[in-house]
């Protein structure tokens, strides 16, 4: 193998597929991005501006050339501006995911959504009455069109404040009003994001920033949670379940179905049908000998955690995956879908099915899923990807699957507990644990494929810091095998003493990248457990190899919440040293957190356990010197 | 005399000199109506990436003497002494690509262009715009770069400012000039990153 795949990535199926690949003479995203070089300084600095027609502008960033757009907009306000936007576009993303399940549990309370059930009646009546509606003696269906309406609401402006909010310490959430960020309605503040962003609107780079932490709380303390919750009511709340990760999940023998973007309204749906005995048969008929579903991303990860359904990879694996000539279908919704993986398809036998309303692609046949005809949807498109299996070629599955164990919601992981999350907090008094950390988000091109994110888990486990991980981050860790009960050999010796009397792997996967929002769950009852803010817990949060715009959006809503997070990619920011001062120092006095860039992970490793030991002897407990 | 000088350290890679030497080697003069065109115009300049993916604006040097000049058996390639220019005579290159493989900086493409007899494939390189400059403009890469990676001046104004740049770097308790610490922060972060995924 050239050593030019293993620069790309640390994953051995990534480098063989890579491999394979090049002999068949397919693009990847890695050629694109090498096609690219040099990417536009400005661009990356975040000081060009395409947002009215009186430019499009670019700010000198050596002082020489112009230092002002045609309106005036200094390099300040254009950093703020473009990076304002990019978080409104990850918090739409996010919410609109969210908008789309409670449109499901809307269609569930009127029982016009075949297939489609309340799983979880528990969860319904616990947020049911966080929204205060009546619960008792009532069927789950009318409560669910309650409930449904009442999320409808959080989207809109009739609120001063969401609900959802305030499962929030009552500290942040006092001081996410005296600074006027909370977040009133989800659609709101994406909306406002795009008013202030105007020419002539807000020109403030601080009031900018500030607007930005408020719409990203809408999307983590909204949109995202909503997505979680919904997901958990209609489909289950994960329990912690074996699968099996990396292309090796593939089967040779079987009509390989793979499922990529995010929201599990479709992915939920094409299990069902890929698990009916009567498909399975229709399978053998065809000479397979069954039906194998696997996901990619994070209607992979959905699936995994409810279900244990396997997981062929992440983000960067999502063409390679094809070129294994294995995946008779590949069925997509939505975000992170590389346009190239139609062309990808076109060079083996793979079907790609497009089922969105708001998402196309080349190269791709539409079959779009709603509500009401999802299940009938999804047995025809399954009926397609076994008719496919015939057209198949040769067939290359480079490696074998690793085990792991997915599933930990917060409900999981306090019941694995006992109950209630005080062993946590005793451990974590007692420093057998030093803290958590939640290492989440993408791959991207512009770093080794995995490297990132293995690194980083590997460095703070080992140094009995507790990694709970999500997205792209869970299966990259998953793949490294951080994921069975046995990873605790990695572990530092509380963690693995710990980890090891309770069961659990020190690497807890919490789901898809809307689950973030289970971490801040938890984050908010170990704050509210010890009678504090989460911005004084020995918690941080990581994301190594982050790519999107959801992904700053992330990024920005944990910081708000007072969660310190390193990231391995720089935002396009270095043209406004005011932002890079505000969003790496300033935002302690504000928020209590702030934001650090480091692209290697030995050192980012360094950042969280230093930080994490800091907060530990701010809150009274015992301090190592890292 | 004038020439186009190249700051390498300023060039953030946007690529946008490639475009507007493009358009101005174009039928028509304006990038709007030159992606029409056929054949398409191409930039003579051309922005390639540096180890650390930062942007290096490589074009013709305009060599004294030229070793593509030396080179071209039919005599296509001569100099325009008022400018300096070396240019190549589109009627009477052969396309025998000896002028590419004397090019010591891998600036000279082969392409069928505007400007060339209609249907043939000739070499072609930077010009220096003499078009333009004979109307009285500079160059085109040099007026659409905003960041002072091209300049368009007299060679010894621009080796003075050098000398005076050095002198100063070289006083002996100097703090090192640091014009744009957004530019430094980023290319610290690509060494930073291609230094990572090139080690193990």
């Amino acid at each position: 193998m050239t050593h030019h795949h293993k620069t790309r990535t640390i994953a051995k199926d990534g480098q063989l597929l890579l491999q394979k690949m090049e002999t068949d003479q397919v693009e990847t995203v890695w050629d694109r991005h090498d096609a690219q070089q040099p990417q536009c300084g400005f661009c990356e600095m975040g000081v060009s501006c395409r947002i009215c027609v009186m430019g499009p502008c670019r700010i000198d960033p050596f002082g020489e050339g112009p230092q002002q757009g045609v309106c005036g907009a200094d390099a300040d306000i254009i950093v703020a501006r473009n990076l304002c936007r990019m978080i409104a576009a990850g918090a739409a993303a996010h919410s609109d995911h969210g908008r789309d399940l409670v449109d499901v549990l809307a269609s569930v309370a009127e029982n016009s959504a075949p297939g489609y059930e309340i799983r979880d009646t528990e969860k319904l009546c616990k947020v049911a009455a966080e929204y205060g509606i009546d619960t008792q003696g009532r069927q789950p269906a009318e409560v669910a069109g309650d409930l449904a309406y009442a999320l409808q609401e959080e989207y809109g402006t009739r609120k001063k404040e969401l609900s959802m909010a305030g499962r929030a310490p009552e500290k942040r959430r006092d001081l996410w009003r005296k600074l006027n960020i909370m977040p009133r309605g989800i659609d709101r503040e994406t909306s406002e994001a795009m008013h202030r962003t105007h020419m002539g609107v807000d020109n403030g780079w601080q009031s900018l920033m500030l607007h930005s932490l408020r719409n990203a709380l809408s999307d983590g303390w909204g949109g995202s949670m909503i997505a979680t919750e919904v997901s958990d009511i209609l489909f289950g709340t994960p329990k912690p379940t074996p699968t099996k990760v990396n292309t090796g999940v593939l089967k040779s023998d079987q009509v390989n179905v793979v499922v990529h973007g995010h929201n599990p309204v479709v992915s939920e749906m094409v299990m069902a049908a890929a698990q009916d005995p009567e498909m399975i048969q229709f399978a053998e008929s065809r000479g397979a000998k069954g039906i194998n579903l696997c996901g990619l991303c994070c209607t992979g990860n959905e699936l995994l955690m409810r279900h244990g359904i396997p997981m062929a990879g992440n983000h960067l694996m999502t063409e390679l995956v094809i070129a294994t000539g294995a995946v008779d279908m590949m069925i997509v919704d939505y975000q992170c879908i590389m346009p190239s993986l139609g062309h990808v398809a076109s060079c083996y036998h793979t079907e790609m099915i497009s089922t969105s309303d708001k998402a196309r692609f080349p190269g791709m046949q539409h079959m779009e899923f709603h509500p009401d005809n999802a299940r009938k949807m999804a047995y025809d498109v399954v009926k397609r990807a076994v008719e496919n299996y015939a057209n198949r070629g040769s067939v290359y599955i480079p490696v074998e699957s690793v085990d792991a164990v997915g599933g930990f919601s917060v409900e999981a992981v306090i019941n694995a507990l006992g109950g209630a999350p005080d062993p946590l907090l005793d451990a974590l008094k007692a420093g057998k644990i030093r803290g958590a950390a939640g290492i989440v988000g993408c791959n991207n091109p512009k770093i080794k494929h995995d490297y990132g994110h293995v690194t980083l888990t590997k460095r703070l486990i080992e140094n009995d810091i507790l990694v709970l991980d999500t997205g792209c981050a869970a299966v990259a860790n998953a793949k490294a095998g951080f994921k069975i009960s046995d990873a605790i050999s990695h572990a530092g010796p509380g963690l693995k003493e710990v980890c090891g009397s309770l069961g659990i792997p020190p690497v807890l996967h919490f789901g898809s990248c809307v689950d973030n929002v289970r971490i801040l769950v938890l984050a908010a009852a170990l704050a509210d457990a010890l009678g504090t803010d989460i911005s004084d817990l020995p918690l941080a949060g990581a994301a190594p190899e982050w790519y999107s715009e959801k992904a700053v959006s992330i990024g920005a809503y944990v910081v708000a919440s007072g969660i310190y997070t390193v990231l391995g990619p720089m935002p396009p920011i270095a043209g406004s040293m005011n932002v890079v001062d505000l969003l790496t120092r300033g935002l302690q006095g504000v928020v209590g957190a702030t934001f650090a860039v480091e692209p290697d992970p030995e050192k980012a490793a360094g950042l969280i356990q230093s930080h994490i030991e800091n907060q530990r002897g701010n809150l009274g407990l015992d301090v190592k010197n890292a | 005399m004038k020439q186009v000088i190249v700051h390498p350290e300023r060039c953030v890679g946007c690529m946008q000199c490639m475009l507007a030497c493009a358009a101005a080697h174009s039928k028509t003069g304006s990038l709007f109506t030159a992606i029409a065109e056929t054949p398409k115009p191409r930039p003579r300049i051309h922005v390639g990436a540096g180890l650390y993916d930062e942007g290096f604006p490589n074009r013709c040097r305009h060599c004294d003497p030229a070793p593509c000049q030396m080179a071209c058996l039919p005599g296509a390639i001569y100099r325009h002494s008022r400018t300096n220019t070396v240019l190549i005579d589109p009627d009477v290159c052969i396309n025998c690509a000896s002028c590419a493989m004397a090019c010591p900086y891998g600036v000279i493409r082969y392409h069928a262009d505007p400007l060339a007899p209609a249907g043939k494939t000739v070499a072609v390189k930077c010009d220096n715009c003499v078009a333009r400059q004979h109307r009285g403009q500079i160059p085109a890469c040099v007026e659409i770069c905003k960041v002072g990676a091209l300049t368009f001046e007299e060679r010894d104004r621009a080796m003075k400012r050098r000398t005076e740049e050095v002198a100063r770097s070289a006083t002996a308790d100097a703090a090192p000039p640091e014009q744009a610490p957004g530019f430094s922060l980023l290319h610290t972060v690509k060494k930073a990153r291609t230094e990572i995924n090139l080690a193990r």
